[in-house]
């Protein structure tokens, strides 16, 4: 019978067999590599060492002031020495990252000039110029004045923070390279008799506000939109108000937080993913006609426009004469948009002059928009800084996010923004805004990676419940045949020890 | 000291100028002063709000989930925020159900008083679209460059955002569609990522589910309220049922909730204390949790439409004045701090807050890891859910371990009992 079946299956020898079971196991081998490459979630080391060098680097702006006392008999250096030590002893400008030198020096162009001459008018604005005039009897204050002055004017942000900017961080809106600039005409109710059809939106748009965009092209690109709606009911009903002997209409300040009546008002551009700027001239209708804003104590003022902070600008036009205007224009539309410009130059954070600076021109001075610029780059680069370093946080912290070639790529294109940033601060704070403006930008997208999306939580149970299925069944019989087969040559081992032993004997 | 004198003295002179331009307005001055006042200490004030609605469960007997996350739609739009704010989720569309009997209506109410879908709603993520990974690309913001504005998540270092979930769940998970699940630990994980971007200020998380308080046990980035309708092994029961659409058409939870909020208007004073102090177990028949031990501000000073309100805060800008064209009638004003306010920010004061957290231990094991909504009506849910879950009940960790190595010692048995009976043969012969 042993003869019959070893004939049958010649083919099978132990190595046969023993190779075949092998194959198994080279096969399993083989794709572990492929297993584990498939499986394991791809984690690119980031610039660790890089991100944390960031912390605690600030952009610093090295600025020049040179001080011209041409007009009256002061001594220019004795006094640009005097003013550098008030300077020194001021923190706002170190708070605002400015590092100041003060000198008789001639002025080149972008440095800033401080003419001191005899006289009691305020301080006057000219491009990077400011004239300072001081009383001849007070002349030992003109050190205190100018830099009291440049305070204001240089680091209005830190300066000004315990008066009219206290508001300001709720403000204004965080920064973009671009907004869209959404202007719409809304009549309450134009069927019910007062109401403007159409407006000469490019004229005042032109008048008003495009020498200021133009001023800020350095900073933000625009996009503008504009509307007209013939019905935008409010949500609430205006107080009606007797003042001599006239039916007004009021908003009290509560009011005026629930006054953009979002859910009939169609107002939202989706076009794109820019951060939108509402600006509405609301015109109400005939029964709620003079519509007055109230103050606290019921009152009428006499301003007729209110902001929302980062979201826009409104403004309740009056007409004088109740009726329904073919076309809005000329005075009253160049007035609205004159609100509107004021309120867009709030929400983007344009510092204001101080009151007792006067400007020769109108429109924002160089002083204004170089402390925008300089105060922007700083923004920007502490939000690209906290962006790098969150990322890494996360990365940390969370096992199981991926961290693709594209975000590395990212991170290190945002570190050498960084780096540009502040090499070309003491240069140009433009191209520095530039700079950090790109490096907020490539970290936050980075950090906004569709990529970065961790795995999701699955407890070790589930993992048990997944596998066990499929390999506990396969490793079943394989563990069984290597077991078998470990048998079947110790027995063949022994078989052939005691056959040995066997012919010894026999011999 | 006299030095000190000349160096105030610049400032006091700008003061001095500022004040005497102030003074002459005198009803432009005093809101200035009461707008700082109101401000002072106040760190986490708000000035967009956003919500995001998520129905996370399909099919017709779901009705009262689409019902729940409708009537929060209704009621947060009513209260001021914005479509463009708000992210409805609705993983199915009751209203277009062929077994609905009144077509393009969704009722949450027996007596059918209120259509909820109505005629003005925007659903940014319906049906399939409702997923896990879309909810947490939401949240983080992590999406591919196409996804159109309406369904993203812009918010800001100033955004209060509301998040309401509603749908079946059990400890620690919520179902998706049946099909997938989501965790304590990704929602967890996600607000720490909002968090780290700087992308709230405060959330206020709501969530209707059975065992719903474990949803938010996982939670650890600050400056999240975060309220649910049951404790660890209770159910969430629905409210009622309309026998004309044939099931029940809300959840007791945000059945009482919406009913609070209807008497809440857009400039209402009442407080998130206020409406937790209306969560009665006895008329739930479940114990609504409260976790606030991350949020900084007392809850008696939380507004309730610091969430579910529109805006918070105006300033009231001047006439402007150096424009060579002025009309004559109007009155030219003009001040620097051009800031009075309707302002309804309340005071912050960072104490420890009153309200306990009684999110449940983890540890602690549950019997029976499937825990369902049970309408009045009859709910097939249970049964498909029940096969769907039983694989992932609560373990302790002694059990799990204790499962493992049995199950290992079970496949070791297996792999030597093939061995050894397929050895026997050849020596038998």
């Amino acid at each position: 019978m042993e003869t019959l079946s070893k004939a049958a299956l010649a083919f099978e020898s132990p190595l046969t067999r023993r190779s075949i079971i092998a194959s198994y196991f080279l096969v399993i081998l083989l794709a572990l590599p492929l297993w584990w490459n498939t499986t394991s979630i791809e984690r690119q080391a980031l610039p660790i060492s890089r991100v944390s060098a960031q912390t605690g680097r600030e952009l610093l702006f090295p600025v020049h002031v040179a001080v011209n006392t041409s007009a009256s008999d002061i001594n220019a250096g004795v006094l640009a020495q005097e003013v550098q030590r008030y300077v020194n002893r001021n923190e706002d400008f170190t708070r605002d990252g400015l590092e100041l030198r003060v000198s008789s020096d001639a002025a080149t162009a972008k440095d800033y000039q401080v003419n001191v001459r005899f006289g009691t008018h305020d301080p006057v604005v000219v491009g990077r110029e400011v004239t300072v005039e001081v009383p001849p009897e007070h002349a030992s204050v003109a050190a205190m004045r100018v830099a009291d002055t440049l305070a204001t004017l240089l680091a209005p942000y830190s300066s000004l923070k315990s008066l009219a900017t206290a508001s300001h961080a709720e403000r204004v809106v965080s920064y973009s390279p671009r907004y869209r600039l959404a202007f719409t005409l809304l009549n309450e109710d134009a069927a019910a008799g007062n109401a403007a059809l159409s407006w000469d939106v490019r004229g005042a748009l032109s008048a008003q506000l495009s020498p200021f965009l133009e001023r800020l092209s350095v900073l933000h690109n625009f996009t503008i939109e504009s509307q007209v709606q013939y019905h935008g009911p409010l949500a609430f009903e205006p107080r009606g108000l007797q003042v001599a002997e006239k039916t007004q209409y009021g908003l009290t300040p509560e009011d005026l937080t629930v006054f953009v009546n979002s859910a009939e008002w169609m107002l939202s551009s989706s076009v794109s993913n820019d951060p939108v700027l509402h600006f509405i001239a609301f015109i109400p209708s005939s029964k709620h006609t003079p519509l007055r804003i109230l103050d606290n104590n019921g009152i009428p003022t006499a301003s007729s426009a209110f902001m929302l902070p980062q979201w826009g600008g409104i403004v309740i036009y009056n007409a004088e004469t109740i009726g329904v205007a073919r076309t809005l224009a000329t005075r009253p539309l160049d007035n609205i948009f004159a609100t509107f410009r004021q309120q867009l130059s709030a929400l983007l954070g344009v510092p204001e002059l101080p009151a007792h600076v006067q400007a020769r021109s109108p429109g924002v001075s160089d002083w204004q928009l170089d402390a925008l610029i300089r105060r922007r780059a700083a923004e920007n680069t502490a939000g690209a800084q906290e962006t790098l370093q969150s990322i890494l946080r996360l990365v940390a912290q969370i096992g199981d996010m991926p961290v693709g070639e594209d975000v590395r790529g990212d991170v290190e294109d945002a570190l050498a923004a960084l780096d540009k940033t502040y090499s070309s601060a003491p240069s140009s704070a433009v191209e520095a805004l530039t700079f950090a403006s790109k490096a907020q930008v490539v970290a936050s997208r980075a950090f906004f990676n569709p990529g970065m999306l961790a795995l999701l939580y699955f407890p070790a149970e589930h993992k048990w419940a997944v596998y066990a299925p499929l390999f506990a069944s396969v490793s079943a019989p394989l563990l069984a045949s290597v077991i078998r087969e470990f048998l079947a040559w110790k027995k063949e081992r022994a078989a052939k020890k005691a056959r040995s032993e066997q012919r010894q004997k026999v011999d | 000291m006299a030095v000190n004198i000349v160096k105030i003295l610049p400032l006091l002179l700008t003061v001095f100028a500022y004040i005497s331009t102030a003074a002459s307005h005198a009803d432009q001055g005093a809101p200035v002063q009461s707008f700082f006042e109101r401000h002072r200490g106040s760190g986490s004030a708000h000035t967009n709000n956003w919500a995001v609605l998520v129905c996370s469960s399909r099919y017709w007997f779901n009705y009262r989930h689409m019902a729940n996350a409708l009537g929060m739609y209704r009621t947060v739009k009513r209260l001021g925020i914005p479509d463009s704010n708000i992210i409805l989720m609705l993983a199915d569309d009751a209203a277009c159900n062929p077994r609905n009997k009144f077509p393009g209506c969704v009722y949450a109410n027996s007596g059918r008083h209120l259509d909820l879908y109505g005629d003005n709603i925007e659903v940014d993520y319906r049906g399939y679209e409702v997923t896990v990974e879309n909810f947490l690309r939401v949240l983080t913001g992590r999406m591919d460059e196409s996804v159109p504005r309406s369904k993203r998540l812009l918010t800001d270092d100033r955004s209060n955002i509301f998040v309401y979930m509603t749908g079946h769940g059990g400890n620690e998970f919520l179902k998706f569609q049946d099909n997938e699940e989501i965790s304590a630990f990704d929602i967890a994980d996600a607000f720490e990522q909002m968090w780290q971007k700087k992308r709230y200020n405060e959330i206020f998380f709501m969530i209707d589910t059975c065992q719903a308080n474990t949803m938010f046990s996982k939670f650890y980035s600050p400056n999240i309220l975060a309220t649910g309708s049951s404790e660890m092994s209770e159910n969430s029961y629905s409210h009622e049922n309309d026998f004309d659409i044939g099931v029940a058409v809300i959840d007791k939870f945000t059945h009482y909730v919406l009913q609070f909020m209807e008497g809440i208007n857009k400039t209402s004073q009442a407080s998130m204390q206020d409406l937790f102090d209306t969560f009665d177990p006895k008329k739930l028949d479940s114990h609504p949790g409260v976790r606030s031990d991350l949020f900084r501000r007392p809850l008696d000073k939380t507004l309730v439409t610091d969430f579910f309100g529109g805006v918070a805060q105006v300033e009231i800008i001047p006439p402007v004045l150096d424009e060579p064209v002025t009309l004559a009638g109007e009155q030219a004003l003009r001040t620097d701090a051009s800031s009075a306010t309707g302002d309804q920010d309340v005071f912050i004061d960072p104490t420890t807050l009153a309200v306990t957290c009684d999110a449940p231990n983890a540890s602690t094991t549950t019997a029976s890891g499937l825990r369902q909504h049970v309408g009045p009506g009859i709910d097939f849910t249970i049964l498909i859910a029940a096969a769907a879950q039983s694989e992932v009940s609560p373990q302790t960790s002694l059990t799990s371990t204790l499962r493992a190595w049995t199950s290992s010692v079970l496949i070791l048995a297996l792999v030597s009992w093939t061995a050894v009976t397929r050895n026997r043969h050849p020596s038998g012969q």
